[in-house]
């Protein structure tokens, strides 16, 4: 006598016994892709996305790779033979051209600036991410007085002109250190996602499948790792390529008035801010490469969002 | 309606109050405090530094500075009765009731600690010229926006929409501060130079902008005065817009051929009106609903842009007084200017709410 629900045919059967045998439940009759495999699918379709894709893949290897194959370590510069005060435009042996004043070799000092200003832009973006979901799951989940006051929290730093208070935040706490600068971007990136996440937890958690799960008896914690927050990673992902992109323009935007990264870490944005001083001498190879640098970065990390968006929206095919 | 409008105004005030928080927490939690500008003065021992700190208040516990800041008690009373005005009534109310003047809420900022002028005066000096680049940023951005964007929808995969799609990416993607370096080098650099680089006025020929004899020449010579104005405008504006334009372009451009697609259109081509009528009157018209509410949600960042437009182009505006006062740790301006441009963003929300529900009937409430 055969239960009707087990699965026919050869391979089904086989599956059916390994699921036994390792005392799992068999009702797994078709090998159906994952939510992931058919988002990946649908990314690989979308040409731009692979573009940005490749370009950040590329800058990435740069920012890790970039300052270890370089002729010189970026501490010991050496001094040039003769210094010419407004620098030199781009060369064969110096392909970005040369600073003024310090005669620094600009590509390397893009190629360096290109590990900071990364990392400052994904790890504050994971800092944001981190205290969005927190947030958004404890006032979705919980509701009622702790939701209002967090949501109101949320309105007020909404409210803030972010980047006057992160000016002011880094010239008073951040005294040029990257650590601190990422952790107070961090501190002021999380308040999307957590509108984001705690909508999701308001509409799952009336949802069928958390009903029974909770009739079952499954416990909160696991309710919510297993059951909501897996719905509400589309979003968080869409959103947090657009944190990236925003925290690179940002540090940049800080670190080229002055309060940001010490000139001595060199980052996109305070090799600009040395240029500055440098335009009635009319060196135009200073500012322009590493501002194409941030330009093809925050396109990139853009197109990816935007191949993101399409991946994860079920209403798209493929 | 008006019930609508008076509760998102009261709903308003507790964020008002948490941002009043925030602004004073962030400028107390900073390192070394007002008297840190002091320290590299041989002359000044403790003992002075004491003295300063009671002069200014700066010796209260902090919810008593706080208070006080805020304009909820009056310095003059003690005990109980620092809540109470010289009127009788609660101190916290506005001057003709309460006759206090002190604090936040009765527009008084304090005073400025690098220059001992009054915070309100610095401000408001500085207000004049962000305003200008502002207004006229602003107006440029909807023109260039709108006409863009229903451009690009009527001729859609045309030459110039692909053309738009291509500088919207790259618009959007662009540092502010970047594009105002290049424009720099461009046009007032050693090779073409034909636009001044900085400041507001021509300094050669008139007096600094908003100091008393700049109005004597201006009222002398108005046309030639504005179209100094005019000429160091042009540089900082486009820097300012060219983000917004990028953005909100596409905006445009979507939110017209959403428009377009209704059946309403179709409907007024098949009565036989001609295509104009139908693309401003119908189209266009429904087309901007979305677009004013989006465009009101943005405007306060021209103040945020305009920090680094400014410091770029040395436009004496309210940009270069934050700069200045973050550099010299000046906490009431700094408060001032925090708290007014976030009571912006407030106002900028709730009128975009209202607007919204004014021009669209379908909204009810």
């Amino acid at each position: 006598m055969t239960d009707s629900r087990k699965p026919q045919g050869a391979v089904a059967s086989d599956l059916v016994r390994r699921a036994e045998e390792a005392g799992q439940d068999y009702e797994v009759g078709l090998e159906s892709l994952s939510q992931m495999q058919l988002a990946w699918r649908k990314f690989k379709g979308h040409r731009l996305a692979l573009l940005g894709l490749t370009i950040l893949g590329i800058l990435i290897g740069v920012a890790v790779l970039g300052p270890l194959l370089l002729p010189y370590n970026f501490a010991t510069i050496p001094l040039p033979d003769k210094i010419v005060y407004e620098g030199r435009p781009p060369s064969a042996e110096h392909f970005f051209g040369e600073t003024g004043g310090l005669q620094r070799d600009v590509f390397r000092l893009v190629v360096n600036g290109a590990r900071t200003s990364l990392f400052i832009g994904f790890s504050s973006m994971f800092i944001g991410v981190v205290i969005g979901t927190i947030v958004g799951s404890i006032a979705g989940f919980v509701g009622g007085f702790v939701d209002n006051f967090l949501m109101r929290i949320v309105d007020v730093m909404l409210s803030l002109p972010v980047l006057f208070v992160i000016l002011v935040a880094s010239r008073f706490f951040g005294n040029g250190n990257v650590i601190l600068i990422v952790v107070i971007f961090g501190l002021f990136s999380w308040m999307g996602i957590s509108r984001l996440v705690r909508s999701q937890f308001l509409s799952i958690r009336e949802r069928e499948f958390v009903e029974a799960a909770r009739a079952v008896g499954v416990t909160d914690r696991r309710i919510i790792f297993r059951h909501i927050l897996p719905n509400a990673f589309s979003p968080i992902v869409v959103s947090s390529s657009l944190i990236v992109a925003g925290n690179i323009i940002g540090e940049a935007f800080v670190s080229f008035l002055g309060f940001g990264v010490n000139p001595t870490t060199p980052t996109w944005g305070n090799i600009l801010s040395n240029a500055l001083t440098f335009i009635p001498l009319g060196n135009w190879w200073w500012p322009l490469f590493p501002g194409m640098a941030i330009i093809l970065t925050v396109l990139a990390v853009n197109f990816i969002g935007d191949g993101l968006r399409d991946a994860f929206d079920p209403r798209s095919r493929a | 309606m008006t019930k609508y409008i008076i509760r998102r105004m009261i709903q308003a005030i507790p964020v008002l109050f948490g941002i009043t928080i925030v602004v004073y927490g962030i400028l107390l939690a900073a390192p070394g405090g007002p008297t840190a500008k002091f320290n590299q003065n041989p002359r000044i021992t403790e003992e002075i530094k004491e003295k300063f700190k009671k002069a200014w208040g700066l010796d209260q516990p902090i919810p008593v500075q706080y208070c006080r800041w805020m304009g909820f008690c009056n310095p003059e009373n003690v005990g109980l009765q620092v809540f109470i005005g010289e009127t009788g009534w609660p101190n916290f109310l506005p001057t003709p009731i309460s006759g206090a003047t002190n604090g936040v809420l009765h527009g008084d900022f304090g005073f400025s600690i690098s220059s001992g002028e009054l915070v309100n005066t610095r401000i408001v000096r500085a207000a004049l010229p962000t305003l200008i680049l502002a207004g006229v940023a602003l107006f440029v951005w909807l023109v260039v926006a709108i006409l863009m964007g229903v451009y690009a929808a009527i001729h859609r995969y045309s030459l110039f929409d692909q053309a738009a799609t291509v500088f919207a990416y790259v618009g959007f993607a662009m540092p502010t501060f970047w594009l105002g370096i290049m424009l720099i080098f461009l046009f007032s650099g050693p090779g073409l130079n034909i636009l001044p680089a900085g400041g507001m006025t021509e300094t050669r020929l008139s007096p600094p902008f908003g100091s008393d004899e700049y109005w004597v020449y201006f009222g002398q010579k108005p046309l030639e005065a504005l179209s100094d104005v005019g000429w160091h405008l042009i540089l900082p504006v486009f820097t300012l817009v060219v983000v917004n334009i990028a953005g909100d372009s596409r905006f445009v451009r979507a939110s017209m051929l959403e428009a377009l697609n209704q059946d309403y259109v179709r409907t007024a081509k098949a009565k036989g009106l001609p295509g104009r009528t139908v693309t401003f009157k119908h189209a266009l018209r429904n087309a901007m609903l979305p677009v004013v509410t989006n465009i009101g949600l943005e405007i306060p960042f021209l103040f945020t842009g305009a920090i680094v437009t400014e410091t770029i182009f040395s436009w004496p505006g309210i940009g270069r007084l934050t700069i200045a006062a973050t550099n010299q740790f000046d906490y009431p301006v700094l408060m001032g200017v925090l708290l007014i441009s976030a009571t912006l963003v407030v106002l900028a929300n709730l009128l975009a709410d209202v607007a919204y529900a004014v021009i669209d009937p379908r909204i009810k409430f």
